[in-house]
């Protein structure tokens, strides 16, 4: 049973003249313990992926499944826990509350999820590797790019999601903080055995992949030339 | 609550200049319900100090105090008891040297009677002999003193001010109570009038004269020269001015909840629960609002120190408590209205890429 699976979506926007077919038919898997690369250009529809596999925007047709139980069924409440329990979520922007200092964003997630998150222990080494914890007193205006999204990556793995989806995480940061964070994610997936999407255009990352998916004008191949 | 304050606490200037709007619209509308309240006081004031649940007048009067005469004839004609009194009323303009003119209304009382007895002082004495009046605390504030010695009218004789009082005013005029001896004659009417009402403590008094009626106080309070006009035009200038202030508290908080829903579409797809994005909007308006009418009571008391006692003005703490509450209802009504918004965010709108 794959933990995410997507089958024959499609996703337009708009009508009539104005529509566009952003996704094609689109076929996906990703299981427990696995890192998933899928790389594209700009406007190849890897948000709109990430984004419906998240349950965050419905499929125009095609079914996801998330432990083979299909989204389209659940109500909105239920979305809502299953992106509070099982997912994570880094998004390409606005991914802190700008009026919470660092610290505070990871209070709010105790607040709203009781049980379940970090323990002191694993967050202390979490923000560790991230380099983020002489940051934890700031404001998010206050950090550059590249710490919004390991502060980002931080809050998303911070309630120990089994599934994390991440959109272009590695963005604005430089090539050792990207190994460093590609290397933490694969160990996150064969250690604490969760499903990892990680969607960019960040070549940097592929050493990491346990397999790689090409998403072009909107339609995704499984990239085998990596496999092993 | 959390995110309610720290929201608050990091966009201080925002906040603040909201928190500064409410403050105003409730210190606007506190100050004019105190204004309100006071010109109906200065109506009334004098009828809630006689304990007065009803009066007879003429029925030919209008129910109108200035127009009703009761000969000795028809005073025959009622049952006066220990709850009953008469008073002479008469419009009269008092001077005194050094002083300003002022319009007053005179109302002889009779000393064996109860709004004789029942006459609470400031200062001095009851009227013992012809010729004393007791005056409002409105004489005392334009300057007269105890012992001035005022022309009432065009009539030669002085009156003297032999004691003040509080409260003493009818139809906005300021009070001189005198005995009822000398009413006739600051009447200008012939004797075989007695007064020109009899005001009763009890529902209706005994009457057997079918020139004379019984009427609940109430009804000749609304009578009172210009009253109920004043009454309901404070009162609609008030409902609208609610009313608006509430569009206006509605609108900002509106707009708020528009700025934040990039924010709100954050919370959203880490799957934040809607209701804890409800409580946050509803705790953010009531600790707006509050704090508004918090400052904005503050303000009130401290102009009811500092206005000048020329202005009617009344400050009823239950009054104000029970506009403040419907201000606080009606706000938190007013942030209710962009919950929809809230609950439709749609996070991809805001997060795309
Ligand atoms: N709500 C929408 N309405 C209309 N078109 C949309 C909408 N969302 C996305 N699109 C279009 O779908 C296409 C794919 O968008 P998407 O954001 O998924 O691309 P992307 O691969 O994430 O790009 P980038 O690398 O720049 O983030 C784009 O052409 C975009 O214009
Ligand atoms: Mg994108």
């Amino acid at each position: 049973m794959p933990t995410i699976k997507l089958s024959n979506i499609n996703k337009t926007f708009g009508h009539d003249l104005s529509k566009v077919h952003v996704l094609h038919d689109i076929n996906f898997q990703a299981n427990k313990g696995e890192l998933i690369l899928v790389l594209g250009p700009s406007g190849s529809g890897k948000s709109t992926f990430l984004t419906i596999t998240g349950g965050l925007q419905t499929p125009s047709s095609g079914t996801v499944f998330l432990n083979d139980e299909p989204l389209n069924q659940l109500n909105k409440k239920a979305l809502e826990q299953l992106r509070l329990n099982n997912i994570g979520f880094v998004l390409q922007s606005y991914n802190l509350l700008p009026y919470l200092t660092v610290k505070e964003q990871f209070e709010l997630a105790d607040r709203v999820k009781k049980t379940g998150n970090l323990t002191d222990g694993r967050f202390d080494d979490l923000i560790n590797v991230l380099g983020i914890d002489d940051l934890m007193n700031k404001y998010p205006a206050e950090l550059s790019g590249g710490q919004n999204q390991r502060v980002a990556i931080a809050r998303a793995l911070y309630t120990d999601p089994e599934i994390i989806l991440a959109d272009e995480p590695t963005a604005a940061l430089d090539t050792a903080r990207v190994d460093e964070v590609g290397q933490m994610l694969k160990s996150l997936a064969k250690d604490r055995n969760k499903a990892i999407v990680v969607v960019t255009h960040d070549l940097r990352l592929k050493n990491y992949a346990d397999r790689i998916y090409n998403i072009i004008d909107g339609k995704m191949t499984q990239d085998t030339s990596n496999m092993h | 609550m959390f995110l309610a304050i720290k929201e608050i606490k990091h966009e201080k200037l925002r906040y603040g200049l909201i928190i500064g709007m409410i403050v105003l619209i409730s210190y606007l509308i506190f100050i004019l319900t105190s204004l309100a309240l006071g010109l109906a006081n200065s109506n009334t004031a004098a009828i809630k100090t006689w304990q007065a649940e009803s009066i007879v007048l003429n029925k030919d009067a209008n129910i109108s105090l200035g127009q009703s005469l009761i000969t000795k004839q028809q005073a025959k004609n009622i049952d006066l008891t220990k709850d009953q009194a008469y008073v002479g009323q008469s419009s009269v303009v008092a001077k005194s040297k050094g002083q300003d003119q002022i319009s007053a209304t005179y109302l002889g009382i009779d000393k064996n009677q109860y709004l004789y007895q029942d006459l609470k002082l400031t200062s001095g004495h009851k009227p013992t002999k012809s010729h004393q009046v007791v005056a409002d605390e409105k004489f005392q504030q334009s300057g007269y003193k105890l012992g001035d010695q005022v022309s009432l009218n065009s009539i030669s004789k002085k009156y003297t001010i032999v004691g003040f009082t509080k409260n003493a005013k009818l139809n906005v005029a300021p009070i001189l109570y005198g005995r009822i001896i000398d009413w006739q004659a600051i009447k200008g009417m012939g004797p075989n009038l007695v007064a020109s009402a009899v005001v009763s403590k009890t529902e209706s008094t005994k009457i057997s004269d079918a020139n004379l009626k019984n009427y609940p106080i109430q009804s000749f309070i609304d009578k009172l020269p210009g009253y109920s006009a004043q009454n309901s035009t404070f009162t609609f200038m008030i409902a609208f001015l609610m009313i608006i202030s509430l569009i206006v508290i509605a609108i900002f908080l509106y707009i708020l909840t528009i700025q934040k829903i990039p924010n709100y579409a954050v919370l959203r797809a880490q799957g934040v629960p809607a209701k804890t994005l409800i409580n946050t909007t509803i705790s953010q308006s009531v600790i707006l609002v509050l704090s508004g009418l918090i400052i904005g009571t503050l303000l009130t008391f401290l102009t009811a120190i500092v206005i000048p006692t020329s202005v009617p003005m009344s400050f009823n703490i239950p009054l104000l408590s029970l506009v403040a509450v419907g201000l606080l209802i009606t706000s938190v009504l007013g942030a209710l209205v962009p919950i929809k918004t809230i609950l439709n965010v749609d996070p991809v709108d805001v997060i795309g890429g």
